[in-house]
């Protein structure tokens, strides 16, 4: 029988789960939102991503499997669990073997990502635990303009002008927020505003990775063409868009370490 | 491995400064004195009738009260400091005796004074001049202030004595507690060590948190222990660093390290044993006291000294031990907003990676850890790129 493997990605927004078969084609994957309890997250996950392979009806099924991500220890059924930055670097090494530099904004987090050239880690920076300019700020914003975040991202694509946000903390960013909407200010310039202000956080990460001419993005920000945009316009490098869903980078990362793992083993489970 | 007899025991006792060890000695009628540097002799806290107890505030939570008298922009070791003197946590203090040493600790022992924290009738505060430079002239300096501000008030407030021959029993008694330490943490120089970072640094902390004497018979017999302890016969690391940076009395953020892979075999900061657990070597012919304030600033690694030798001498001293422990990586830490460190980390962690070779993962982090997903994910991704580049054939 054909072995497959897993790698399952519990953020702390949203739970990815990819599954590869022996040649490293990818056989299955799920993105939802993640529950309170990270373990429910990566069994629900899972259960999906095993549904779209015949032949596989547990995780036991799978011959390796890697957790990931905020909740990479609470994986139930991982054979191990490895950090998202070392992942994230893989997955994007598997989509794409040039790209040397990653900004991968998760829900909780921001971090810069220098790659080598066989996928592994040459440098990372990280943000410490201030949610600013990543998913949960998002999410914050967006409700603000009592908007899903692609519309959001959509609105902030047709300014003309940027109205500055002085702001990075979440709470203060929001609050900046709806004074500049109170005040009448342009919907779409004070939301390129907030693409700017996320981009000059992923500056100070990208810079102090060593970034130098062109970068990547992943994670469920990645799909803001808002903030690609202004990401390019802010780091003046070119952002290299990926075939493959950025937001799998991290579970297909692991994945990837999985297979790897598991042919070196020769027997799997 | 087997677990250590006083393990836990020792890690209960490190959740509160007044610890039992602690209120018995005071119990006993000793002086209580209080200490919040390095760079004021520890021997000379310790004299026969009265032993030093490092300032920690295990336990903390917010530190609102700190902040208000402080501002946001001192280091939270210093301000959880002075949340922990307000809530009363220090009242069992004789005494605090302070160095000049940074602006912040400054600050946060005047806070302690004026709010008076410390209720006990005879408790007085002392800040003393400390060198900023290793040199004979800033020796002298350092001899006299020791002499006026920690001898002779402890000496005139609470009678004790502080002779040639007190002085003595105090450096031996240091001296016993450094050869304990430093033999229970050669063992991290294994292959398998028979100690973990972990358990190491929990005696090495009670060495600056309880008094000496009641320590020692503990320390005995957990190095009879370790000797005869099995080690695991399969590696629980996946590599081994060197912890380097500023004050870490953090259990937990210790934990966090190893708990990720990284087993820590040196440790170089205000609580770790380098090099806070060097013997003192008394000759005769000169001072004694003199000899004891030499010995603290020469083998002081403070970045608050600036000359130019102490500066090149650090990096040296941090490869010498990342070599002699076997160290794989060097992680430096930081607590935050602390000024001599704020410098040091950046600067000593882009040389020892791009002059020595070492690869470094640098923090900077708040007093208290917690279970901060962040910095296990920093960690944790520091440990996988370095076994990787070790599989590999580099360091």
């Amino acid at each position: 029988m054909k072995k497959y493997f897993g790698g399952c990605d519990v953020g702390s927004t949203y739970t990815k789960c990819v599954i590869l078969d022996e040649d490293g084609n990818m056989a299955a994957h799920t993105t939802m939102k993640s529950k309170m309890n990270s373990e429910k997250s990566a069994r629900a996950a899972m259960e999906e991503t095993l549904a779209q392979v015949p032949g596989l009806d547990s995780p036991e099924d799978l011959a390796y499997l890697i957790g990931t991500g905020y909740g990479r220890n609470k994986v139930p059924f991982a054979q191990e669990n490895i950090s998202e930055i070392s992942c994230h670097a893989m997955g994007v090494h598997m989509t794409d073997p040039k790209v040397r530099a990653i900004i991968d904004i998760g829900g909780q987090d921001i971090k810069g990502i220098a790659i080598d050239t066989d996928g592994t880690v040459k440098n990372f920076a990280m943000n410490d635990k201030c949610a600013a300019g990543t998913g949960r700020f998002y999410e914050t914003m967006a409700n603000a303009f009592e908007m899903s975040l692609p519309e959001f991202s959509k609105l902030s694509l047709t300014a003309k002008n940027v109205i500055p946000i002085t702001a990075q903390c979440t709470v203060f960013a929001e609050s900046e927020v709806i004074t500049l909407v109170g005040e009448g200010k342009p919907m779409n310039e004070i939301a390129a505003g907030i693409q700017r202000s996320v981009a000059k956080r992923c500056f100070i990460m990208a810079k102090k990775a060593g970034a130098t001419d062109s970068v990547t993005l992943t994670g469920g920000c990645a799909k803001n063409d808002g903030l690609k945009k202004a990401i390019e316009q802010v780091l003046k490098l070119k952002v290299v868009d990926l075939k493959t869903d950025p937001q799998l980078m991290g579970a297909l990362g692991a994945a990837e370490y999985a297979r790897q793992k598991g042919l070196a083993k020769g027997k799997g489970r | 491995m087997k677990d250590l007899k006083h393990l836990y025991d020792l890690e209960q006792l490190l959740q509160e400064c007044n610890n039992d060890l602690v209120k018995e000695a005071c119990e006993k009628g000793q002086i209580a004195v209080g200490d919040v540097c390095s760079m004021i002799p520890e021997v000379l806290l310790n004299l026969p009738g009265c032993f030093s107890v490092r300032l920690r505030a295990p336990r903390t939570g917010s530190i609102e009260i700190g902040t208000y008298y402080m501002t946001s922009l001192l280091c939270e070791y210093c301000r959880a400091l002075v949340e922990r003197a307000v809530e009363g946590g220090y009242n069992f203090l004789d005494c605090i005796i302070a160095p000049d040493a940074c602006a912040a600790m400054n600050r946060c022992v005047e806070n302690m004074e004026l709010l008076k924290t410390c209720e006990k009738e005879k408790f007085f505060v002392t800040y003393s001049d400390v060198p900023m430079k290793s040199d004979e002239t800033a020796l002298k300096h350092y001899v006299r202030q020791m002499r006026l501000r920690v001898l002779e008030p402890l000496h005139d407030v609470y009678g004790i004595d502080v002779s040639d021959a007190a002085l003595l029993e105090a450096v031996e008694q240091h001296n016993k507690v450094c050869r304990l330490i430093r033999e229970l943490g050669e063992f991290r120089k294994e292959e398998y060590p028979r100690i973990t970072g972990y358990e190491f640094y929990i005696f090495c902390l009670a060495t600056y948190c309880c008094p000496k004497d009641m320590l020692l018979p503990i320390l005995e017999e957990t190095l009879e222990e370790v000797r005869e302890r099995e080690p695991d016969q399969e590696k629980t690391y996946r590599i081994r660093v060197l912890l380097a940076g500023s004050e870490i009395d953090d259990l937990d953020f210790i934990k966090l390290i190893e708990d990720n892979g990284a087993l820590i075999v040196a440790d170089r900061h205000c609580f770790g044993s380098f090099p806070g657990r060097d013997e003192i070597k008394i000759c005769e012919g000169e001072d004694l006291l003199t000899q004891i304030c030499r010995h603290y600033m020469v083998t002081g690694q403070c970045p608050r000294f600036m000359n130019t030798e102490k500066v090149e001498e650090r990096k040296d001293y941090a490869d010498r031990l990342a070599k002699e422990y076997h160290a794989d990586g060097i992680i430096y830490e930081q607590m935050k907003f602390c000024d001599y460190w704020g410098y040091e980390r950046m600067a000593a962690s882009h040389i020892m990676h791009e002059e020595y070779g070492y690869p470094v993962l640098s923090i900077d982090r708040p007093y208290v850890v917690g279970s901060s997903g962040q910095l296990r994910t920093r960690v944790q991704a520091f440990v996988e790129s370095v076994e990787i580049k070790k599989i590999q054939g580099g360091r």
